[in-house]
C-alpha cells in the first residue's frame, strides 16, 4: 500500500494501461477540459480576495441639513429640501443613482471615489430668484463617507450648482437600510 | 398595505396584451414566443415606457403597487420551477455515453471559469465592498453556465429535431446544467443569507441536507401514489391536484425557511416527481395554462421594471455589457462545441449543440432576479446580464437555421426518444 502511495506516476500508468483507448481519450479530455479549469477557478477565487471594490453606499439615507446657516430666499428653500428628507441611493460600482423619496419625484446621479461622494440632483419645477442662477435648480452634494462596523454615515456640503450667490450648507446623513434589491429605477 | 385592485387589474391587462402582441410578432419571425415576452417586459419598464412616457409609466406602475405585482409573479415562478423540475429526468444522460457527460460538464465548467475571470475585472467596477468577491464570482459563474431547458426544448420541437441525436443530447446536457446550476446557486444564496443571519451556516447546511434526504428518500416514495392513481383512473381528482400543489408550496416554504429560496423547494419537488411520460404531460397540462398565459408575463414585466438600460451610460458601460455577452457566448457555445467535437460529433452538429446550450432564456432571468434580491449583483450589472440573456436566447434560432437547417434535422427518424422528448416539450411552451 505504502509503495503505491510513494509511486504516483507508476500508479497512473498502470491505471491508464487498464482502460480502453476510447476511455483513455475521454479521461484525458475530461482532465484537460474539466479538472484543470476547476483548478484555475480555485486560483481565481483566491486572487480575487485581494481586490478592492468601491465603498457600499447603496440604501436608504436620512439627511439632515444645518438649518441655522441656510441662506435666505428660494435658494435656501431649495437647499432645505433635503432637510430631514429620505434619499435612496442605488449603487453600481462607482456609479450612483439618487432618488428623493419625499416631495416631487427627483432623481440624480453621482460617483464615489475612495471615501468621497459627489452627486447632483436636479429639482423639478423650481427656480431661484437669483438671476445668474438660471431657471433650473441642481443640488450638488460633496460628502465623505464615514465607515463604522455597524453603520455608515456621510458628512459634507450641499450647494446649488452654478449659482455662486447661493452659499453652501453643511449636511450629514445616516444610512437607515440597504435598498430592496435594486428596486425599480 | 391595502392593494389598489384597479391598478393591479389594469397592470395585468396591459402586461398580458403587450406580451401577447410582442410574443406573436417574434413568433412570426420564427423566434420562440418567450423571447418576445421577455422583450415586452423590458419595453414596459424604465428602459422604454418609463423613458418615453414617464407619466404613463408612473400611472401604470406606481412604486407602491409593485409589491403585489412581484408577489403574483413569484407565485407563477414557483409553479414554473416545479414544472421545470418535473420536466427534468435524471436518467436523461443514460444511453448518451461519454459525449453527454463530457459536453454537459464542460458546458458548465467553461462558462463558469471564464465568468470568474471576468469577475476579476468587473468586481472593482460594478460591485461594492458589501459583496464578497467569492460570492460575486460564483454567482457570475452560475448565471453564465445556466441553460434554459424549457426554451431549448421549445426551439427543438419547432424544428422537429427533438428525436435527433443533436436534440436528445442537447436536452440531456441542459438537464444536467440546470440541476448543477441550481445547486451552485443554492450554495451561494445560503452563504450570503447565512452571513446576515444569526443561525450558524453549519446548522443551515445540515438542515438543507436533512431536507433533501427526506425529500428524496421519504416524500418521493409517497409521490408514487399520484402516478399509480393516474394509471388506474387516467386522471387525478381535484383533491389530489390540490394536495400536489400544497406539497409544492410546503416544499418551497421549507427551503425559504432553511435560508435558500422558495424556488429551490419547488424545483426539488418537481425533480423528485414520478417521470412516467403520460403522467408528466398530464400534470403539465393542468398547471401550464394559467402559469404560461398569465403569471409568467407578470414575471417578465416585473423583471423589465427592474431592468434599466439607461444605467448603461457611456462607452465604458456598453463595453462591459459587450464583454459579458462575449464571455457568456464563448464559454457556453465554445465550451459545448469543443467538448462535443472532441467526443466525436461532426463540426456542424457540435456547433449546433453549442448554439443550443447557449440559450439562457427565462431561467437566466429567474437567477438574475435572485441575485438582485440578495444584492450580489448591482442594478447596472443586472441590466447587462438581462441583455445578455436576451441576446443569447435571440441568437439561437437564426444560428441554428444556418448551422443545421430544418430540412437536415427533420430528415432524422423520430423514434421513442423523440416521443419522450415531445412529451417534455410541453414544458417548453411554459417558457
Amino acid at each position: 500500500m505504502s509503495t503505491q502511495v510513494c509511486r504516483p506516476r507508476q500508479n497512473i500508468q498502470r491505471f491508464m494501461g487498464h482502460i480502453s483507448p476510447t476511455n483513455k481519450s475521454f479521461v484525458i479530455a475530461y482532465i484537460l477540459l474539466v479538472a484543470l479549469p476547476l483548478l484555475g477557478l480555485v486560483g481565481v477565487l483566491r486572487s480575487g480576495r485581494r481586490l478592492v471594490a468601491p465603498i457600499s453606499v447603496d440604501g436608504v439615507w436620512k439627511f439632515g441639513v444645518d438649518g441655522a446657516h441656510l441662506p435666505a430666499g428660494r435658494c435656501g428653500k431649495s437647499l432645505a429640501s433635503l432637510q430631514n428628507s429620505v434619499v435612496t441611493i442605488s449603487q453600481s460600482g462607482k456609479r450612483l443613482v439618487l432618488s428623493l423619496n419625499d416631495g416631487p419625484p427627483a432623481a440624480g446621479a453621482g460617483v464615489i471615489e475612495g471615501t468621497t461622494l459627489n452627486a447632483t440632483i436636479p429639482l423639478p419645477e423650481t427656480s431661484t430668484s437669483e438671476p445668474e442662477c438660471g431657471n433650473n435648480i441642481v443640488l450638488a452634494l460633496t460628502a465623505t463617507i464615514v465607515r463604522r462596523p455597524e453603520s455608515r454615515s456621510m458628512q459634507g456640503t450641499l450647494s446649488v450648482s452654478e449659482c455662486p450667490s447661493c452659499a453652501s450648507v453643511k449636511f450629514q446623513a445616516e444610512r437607515q437600510t440597504r435598498s430592496s434589491g435594486g428596486g425599480v429605477h | 398595505m391595502k392593494p389598489d385592485l384597479f391598478t393591479l387589474v389594469l397592470q395585468i391587462a396591459v402586461i398580458l396584451a403587450v406580451c401577447r402582441i410582442i410574443g406573436s410578432l417574434f413568433h412570426f419571425f420564427r423566434q420562440p414566443r418567450v423571447v418576445g415576452e421577455m422583450f415586452a417586459g423590458i419595453l414596459l419598464g424604465p428602459s422604454l415606457l418609463g423613458w418615453l412616457a414617464p407619466h404613463v409609466s408612473a400611472y401604470l406602475f406606481p412604486l407602491s403597487s409593485l409589491g403585489f405585482l412581484s408577489a403574483l409573479s413569484q407565485v407563477g415562478i414557483v409553479i414554473f420551477m416545479f414544472l421545470v423540475g418535473l420536466g427534468i429526468d435524471p436518467g436523461e444522460l443514460k444511453g448518451h455515453g461519454h459525449a453527454a457527460v463530457l459536453t454537459s460538464h464542460v458546458s458548465i465548467v467553461a462558462p463558469f471559469v471564464l465568468a470568474s475571470f471576468l469577475a476579476l475585472y468587473l468586481y472593482p467596477r460594478l460591485s461594492d465592498d458589501s459583496v464578497a468577491f467569492t460570492n460575486f464570482a460564483l454567482f457570475m459563474g452560475a448565471a453564465m453556465s445556466i441553460t434554459a431547458f424549457p426554451v431549448l426544448a421549445r426551439i427543438l420541437a419547432e424544428r422537429n429535431a427533438l428525436g435527433s441525436r443533436l436534440g436528445t443530447l442537447a436536452i440531456a446536457c441542459a438537464a444536467v446544467d440546470d440541476v448543477t446550476g441550481w445547486c451552485i446557486l443554492a450554495y451561494i444564496v445560503t452563504l450570503i443569507r447565512a452571513a446576515k443571519s444569526s443561525t450558524p451556516i453549519l446548522i443551515t447546511l445540515c438542515g438543507i441536507i436533512v431536507f433533501v434526504v427526506i425529500m428524496i428518500y421519504g416524500v418521493r416514495r409517497g409521490l408514487g401514489r399520484f402516478e399509480s392513481s393516474y394509471r388506474e383512473r387516467g386522471a387525478l381528482s381535484e383533491g389530489q391536484m390540490a394536495l400536489m400543489l400544497l406539497l409544492v408550496l410546503a416544499s418551497a416554504l421549507c427551503t425559504e425557511k432553511l435560508g435558500i429560496h422558495l424556488l429551490f423547494g419547488a424545483f426539488l419537488m418537481g425533480a423528485i416527481m414520478p417521470k412516467e411520460h403520460r403522467f408528466v404531460r398530464y400534470i403539465m397540462d393542468r398547471f401550464e395554462t394559467i402559469t404560461v398565459t398569465m403569471l409568467l408575463p407578470l414575471f417578465f414585466a416585473f423583471t423589465g421594471l427592474r431592468t434599466n438600460i439607461g444605467l448603461l451610460k457611456g462607452r465604458e458601460m456598453w463595453f462591459y455589457c459587450g464583454l459579458i455577452i462575449l464571455v457568456a457566448t464563448v464559454g457556453k457555445l465554445g465550451g459545448s462545441m469543443l467538448a462535443s467535437r472532441l467526443a466525436g460529433m461532426k463540426l456542424r452538429e457540435a456547433a449546433g449543440l453549442g448554439v443550443l446550450m447557449n440559450t439562457r432564456g427565462l431561467m437566466e432571468l429567474v437567477i438574475l432576479n435572485i441575485g438582485l434580491d440578495v444584492k450580489v449583483i448591482s442594478p447596472a450589472l443586472f441590466s447587462m446580464m438581462v441583455l445578455m440573456a436576451l441576446v443569447t436566447t435571440f441568437m439561437t434560432a437564426p444560428l441554428l437555421e444556418i448551422l443545421c437547417p430544418i430540412r437536415d434535422t427533420a430528415k432524422e427518424p423520430a423514434g421513442a426518444e423523440a416521443a419522450l422528448a415531445q412529451l417534455r416539450v410541453r414544458s417548453g411552451s411554459a417558457a
